[in-house]
Order: structure tokens, then C-alpha cells, then sequence
């Protein structure tokens, strides 16, 4: 394991301080987990670790995208919800259905998002303060949508998640798919804006980048990400829930900045947010083979995220010094 | 149905190899509770109960570690709750389950594992489960008999029920107007009030503003606490008849307004179900089956412990009287109680 570890610093040399952090910080805490969990590295373990994983990665990838352009969408969790209980109304039960189910899920993201980049892009409202306020009106349609728990994914979706391919566990296989998604995405010209937008939105518009539209586009593919997590969700619980999303967007946050995306925006890439959203799934493993008492845990789980928060922040402080 | 629900619980618990060090009567036991909601005091005593039943067997060896999973979570959350738990090596699992479905396809990870799952309080639809719970039917019917005795035929009722299409709600409620029915009274609305004593409070005045002919409530847990104070602040205690809980702080209301004739009667929800669901996981990993007749489908009903009216107000506000508002009167079977549920 320290060979592997040490291909992976030589491999992350060369990019930046923040992701060797990232790094650092997911070795240490597979170390400390495998530690604690004798049986950590048996299969049904890492199936369910990695299908426990892919919706708070897949929610951290959008919310990448959104910082980067100087946004932050608070609303994401509740886009998770809302497009899991479309997509559980729209499927109920029949695998026929589930491309549509897929497509409902991936509109309503879509649609979402919409919403969101032209509240923030053209009513130039506060991020912060407008994604707040259209997370209530999205839980509140996921209401209306799906009033109770109820519905059902079918059996083939739900087995198929928990799977392994060749011994690769199917939800790694979906880890590493919304890694290449970013990394095709990251090279397109949209993505090239985004940095651009996030980085000095004057300097971006003096140099003819769309600044509105950009933002417009951070938000939608934030949506869209945001509806591939319902659809992990759904294939995980194998039901719809009309509040399963919603503690999912500071996770997703906390997510971004663990993975050593500057929250100011232009700064970082959902690499390190997929590592710092497996990053925070793992702390929860660590408290609870830990032993620590049940009524602890929430208060060591989030002193946890604030050491792991200030350590991605020490590469940013240690790049500031010279120009102070 | 109960035979073959019996037998596939016997073979889980038979071939479980990888099941930590567990097996089919091979003791000691080690045992997982997944508990999703720790914001009332019922959850606590629910939690508490389970340890001291838990401590008891453990001094005979029976079992050796009580794996607890207790926090305010979500769907999500009580999944991975429930996979560290099996992670743990656990033989069975006791679950007080955030969602009836939801949950449906970790518990078939479980009981893939080898490992024995019981669903407390809220049952679940998985075939894999066996849910050890109360009949929420019974449960209102007892004081839903009552009340239509105290109004008679031709009186009139309003109903404070907890949330429309909550699974418990429906089950409760079926049950309740099924006896209004049959005893020819009159349910002249129905008004949720989400289990909530503020907003029972608040609905029950809106509906005595509305219906001035009401003879009776029927109303549901805590909301007992605030329809009591809202027909308490219309000065209409002396006629209007309310179906109360067997919890202290109503209880503490209901002590008070005895002077003035104010009877009530309250059913017990008794989060000693854990400890029932306990008897039942060491039986069930000792080998042994449900007799037939004890299990309906994948569902074991267990009675409700007892019921705190008019003649036995005394005796059991003599017990629970010093408690704390939010103590809920409890109760759980017997080893040897629970030991009759098999053959």
C-alpha cells in the first residue's frame, strides 16, 4: 500500500499543493479505517463503502462546478430530492421505464438548475441567499411530488448497484465514470469560462467569455450532477423518501473545500472534491469502529471535518505568504 | 406462510459463516440496534431498556456486545448505520426504521450476510424482516371503544389525527372509524395535527371554534397534551370527553382535573418493544421457530402491555407520577412470555 501511496504523490507532484493534501489526508484516513475495520478490505466491505460513497460524490462534482464559477448552490440537496422522487413516480417498479426515469431525473436537474443560474446570473441575486430560498421551493414541489415515502426502484437496478465487475465493485466502476465526465467536461470550452468567471469575472468579460451565460451553465451542469446522485440515491435505497437529499448539500460543500477548491471561486477541480467527499464518508466508518460513544459522535465527527477543513486550507496559506 | 417465513428465517440463520462469530445456536451473541431519531424521550427510554434487558443476558452469557447506532439521521445515514453494523460481524439487528421501504435494500444486504433483522415501533414492507411490533389497530380501537361509550350512539366527535398517509395514522385511524361506525357516532371532522402537541393545541381550537355541538375528541400520542389544553382554555372540559395517552405529562393534566370529573384514558405505546424484539432475535438465533399462529406473514404482533383509565389511574400514577413529563408509560414481554411466540 505505501508503493501505491508513493506512485500517487509522484503522480500529484507536479499539480498542485491543495490536492497533495487531498491526498494525504484519504491515505491517512484508509489507513486509520482499515486499521479499525479488520475486515475492510473484504468484498461485501468495499461494495457497500463505494455504494455508500457515489451520491455525496456525484453531488461534490456539481457543487465543484458551481464554486468555481464563484457561485455556491444550497439548493443541491434539495434538487437530489426532488429529482429522486420524480424518478421513483416516473419508474415505479418497471425496468422498462428506467431509461425514462433517468431522462425525468437528469430534466429536473436540468430544469433546476435553470432556475438557480438565472436567478443568480440575471437577477444578479446573492448565491448564497437565492439557492437558500429555491431549496424551499424544491423539497417543497418533492412534497407535493411524493407526499410519503413510497415507491419502488426495480430489483435489477438495485442488485446491479451492489455488483462487482471482475471483482470491481460496480459503484467504483460509477466513482471513476463521474471522474472521467469531469475530465471531459474540464476540457471543454464551457469549463474553460467557468474558471475564467470564477477567477476575475472583469477581466473574463474584457476578454469576451459570456460571463452570465457561463454562470447560467455552472448552475444546470450543478443540477445535472445533482440528479445523478438522486439516481444513486434511488439504486441504493431502492425507494423514494421526499427528505433524502437534503443533508447532503454542506456535506457536498464541505466536500469541495476538503478536496481543496477555493471557495472564492476559479481555484481547484472536482478531483480532489471526489476524494474529499470519500474523505468525509470515511470519518463517519472511523467514529464508529472507533467506539465512540453514540452521543460523541456528532460532535467528533464534525471536529473531524474542521481539522480536515483547516488542513486543505494550509497549501492556499502557505501560497499566500510570499505575495503578503 | 408463517411456516415458510419461519423456515427462511431458520436457514438465514444456519448457514451464516461470515457472520462475525455467530451461528445458529452458538452463543454468545452479538447484537446491532439501528435507531435513526434520538429527538424524544420514548426513543431514549426505547434505547435505555434495550441495555439493561441487554445486561441481563450478557451476565449469562448469552450475549456478549450490544453494538448501538443511535443518531438523528436520514434514509441515507441509517443505511450506512445499518452496513457498519453488518461490517461489525453482528448476528442480528434490531431496527427502528426512518422509512417502511427505504431501508429494504440494506436489509437484504444483512440477511444476505447471515444476520437475523427485526424491525421495532414502525413496521417494514421487506419479506427479509421480521417486524416485532404493536397492532396499531388494537391500539386505537381500545380508546376509540371508550370514547364512543362515554359520548353514545348519536354523539358527536371531532378527531385529531397525526399526518394523512402516514402508514401508523392510516392503520390507527381505519381502525377508530371502524367503531364510530359500528357504534352510531357521529365524526363530524377529521383535522391532522402531525403528532405535534403545538399544532394539536391549535387545531382543536380551530375545530371548537367551528363545531359547538362536539361531545368528544379522539386524538392520538402527544396531541392529547394540547387538545386538553385547548378545550381547557375554552372552559369546556366538563362536556367535551377527550381520548388521552399514557404519557406523564398528560397524565399530570389528567391527575389535576380529576377533582372536577374529567376522566380520560390513555393506551400504552411502549418503547420497551426493543426489549421484546431482544427475546425474540436470542430465540430466533438460538435455532428455534415461531410457532404457527404467532406470526402473520412477516409481522409479530405483540400485545399491548396495559391501559390506564378511570379504575386504574391510581396505581399507575403512583408509579410514573415522579417521571419526567416526557416519560412514557412502558412495558415489554417476559423471556418467558416472548419464548410462547415459538414452538
Amino acid at each position: 500500500m505505501t508503493g501505491a501511496a508513493a506512485g500517487l504523490v509522484d503522480r500529484v507532484r507536479g499539480v498542485q499543493l491543495s490536492g497533495l493534501a487531498t491526498v494525504a489526508m484519504l491515505v491517512v484516513a484508509v489507513a486509520v479505517n482499515s486499521a479499525l475495520q479488520p475486515n475492510f478490505w473484504d468484498s461485501y466491505a468495499l461494495t457497500s463503502n463505494f455504494a455508500t460513497f457515489v451520491p455525496l460524490v456525484a453531488i461534490a462534482v456539481g457543487q465543484t462546478i458551481v464554486v468555481l464559477s464563484g457561485g455556491l448552490d444550497l439548493s443541491l440537496g434539495a434538487q437530489v430530492t426532488l429529482a429522486s422522487v420524480v424518478a421513483v413516480q416516473v419508474v415505479d417498479g418497471s425496468l422498462d421505464r428506467f431509461p425514462l426515469a433517468v431522462a425525468a431525473a437528469l430534466g429536473v436537474g436540468l430544469a433546476c438548475g435553470a432556475l438557480n443560474g438565472l436567478v443568480v446570473a440575471l437577477l444578479r441575486l446573492q448565491p448564497i441567499v437565492a439557492t437558500f430560498a429555491t431549496s424551499f421551493v424544491f423539497s417543497g414541489l418533492a412534497l407535493v411530488v411524493l407526499p410519503t415515502p413510497g415507491g419502488s426502484v426495480p430489483f435489477e437496478i438495485t442488485t446491479a448497484y451492489r455488483d462487482s465487475v471482475l471483482g470491481v465493485p460496480v459503484a467504483l466502476l460509477l466513482i471513476v465514470a463521474l471522474a472521467l465526465v469531469w475530465l471531459v467536461l474540464r476540457r471543454h470550452r464551457v469549463l474553460r469560462h467557468v474558471y475564467a468567471v470564477g477567477g476575475d469575472a472583469d477581466a473574463a468579460y474584457a476578454s469576451l467569455v459570456p460571463v452570465a451565460r457561463t454562470r447560467v451553465w455552472a448552475y444546470v451542469l450543478g443540477g445535472l450532477f445533482a440528479a445523478l446522485s438522486a439516481l444513486a440515491i434511488l439504486a441504493n435505497t431502492g425507494s423514494g423518501d421526499p427528505f433524502v437529499g437534503n443533508e447532503l448539500t454542506l456535506a457536498s460543500v464541505a466536500a469541495v473545500v476538503i478536496g481543496g477548491t477555493a471557495l472564492a471561486g476559479g481555484r481547484g477541480g472536482a478531483g480532489g472534491s471526489v476524494l474529499g467527499a470519500i474523505v468525509l464518508a470515511l470519518v463517519t466508518n472511523i467514529i464508529f469502529f472507533a467506539d465512540v460513544p453514540t452521543d460523541y459522535r456528532q460532535l467528533v465527527n464534525g471536529a473531524v471535518i474542521i481539522l480536515a477543513l483547516a488542513l486543505a486550507g494550509i497549501p492556499a496559506l502557505q501560497k499566500r505568504r510570499p505575495s503578503a | 406462510m408463517a411456516g415458510s417465513v419461519a423456515l427462511l428465517l431458520a436457514a438465514c440463520s444456519s448457514d451464516d459463516g461470515d457472520g462475525g462469530d455467530g451461528g445458529s445456536g452458538d452463543q454468545p451473541y452479538t447484537i446491532g440496534l439501528s435507531n435513526g431519531f434520538v429527538g424524544s424521550e420514548w426513543r431514549t427510554q426505547m434505547v435505555d431498556g434495550l441495555e439493561e434487558a441487554f445486561a441481563e443476558y450478557e451476565a449469562e452469557g448469552v450475549v456478549d456486545e450490544l453494538v448501538v447506532e443511535s443518531a438523528d439521521t436520514d434514509v441515507n445515514g441509517q443505511i450506512q448505520q445499518i452496513r457498519n453494523l453488518i461490517n461489525r460481524g453482528v448476528d442480528a439487528i434490531i431496527v427502528n426504521p426512518n422509512s417502511e421501504t427505504a431501508l429494504d435494500a440494506v436489509f437484504r444486504e444483512a440477511t444476505g450476510q447471515g444476520i437475523e433483522v427485526f424491525a421495532i415501533d414502525q413496521a417494514v414492507t421487506s419479506e427479509d424482516v421480521t417486524n416485532v411490533v404493536i397492532d396499531q389497530a388494537e391500539w386505537a380501537r381500545i380508546s376509540a371503544d371508550w370514547l364512543a361509550g362515554q359520548v353514545g350512539q348519536g354523539g358527536n366527535v371531532v378527531v385529531v389525527n397525526g399526518i394523512a398517509g402516514h402508514p401508523a395514522n392510516e392503520m390507527r385511524w381505519g381502525a377508530a372509524e371502524q367503531v364510530f361506525t359500528d357504534a352510531g357516532v357521529n365524526v363530524l371532522t377529521v383535522a391532522d395535527g402531525n403528532w405535534d402537541q403545538a399544532t394539536g393545541q391549535q387545531v382543536m381550537t380551530n375545530l371548537l371554534a367551528t363545531y359547538p355541538d362536539v361531545d368528544g375528541v379522539w386524538t392520538q400520542d402527544g396531541m392529547a397534551e394540547g387538545v386538553f389544553r385547548a378545550v381547557d382554555a375554552a372552559g369546556r372540559l366538563d362536556r367535551i370527553t377527550i381520548s388521552g395517552e399514557a404519557r406523564v405529562g398528560f397524565m399530570r393534566l389528567w391527575n389535576d382535573a380529576r377533582a372536577t370529573g374529567f376522566q380520560s384514558i390513555g393506551v400504552v405505546n411502549p418503547p420497551g418493544g426493543a426489549v421484546s424484539a431482544l427475546h425474540m432475535a436470542v430465540n430466533v438465533l438460538d435455532g428455534r421457530e415461531f410457532a404457527s399462529g404467532t406470526i402473520d406473514g412477516n409481522t409479530v404482533h405483540v400485545p399491548i402491555p396495559y391501559t390506564v383509565d378511570e379504575t386504574t389511574f391510581d396505581q399507575y400514577w403512583g408509579e410514573a407520577g415522579s417521571e419526567s413529563d416526557a416519560y412514557s408509560l412502558d412495558g415489554s414481554l417476559t423471556r418467558d412470555e416472548a419464548a410462547d411466540f415459538f414452538e
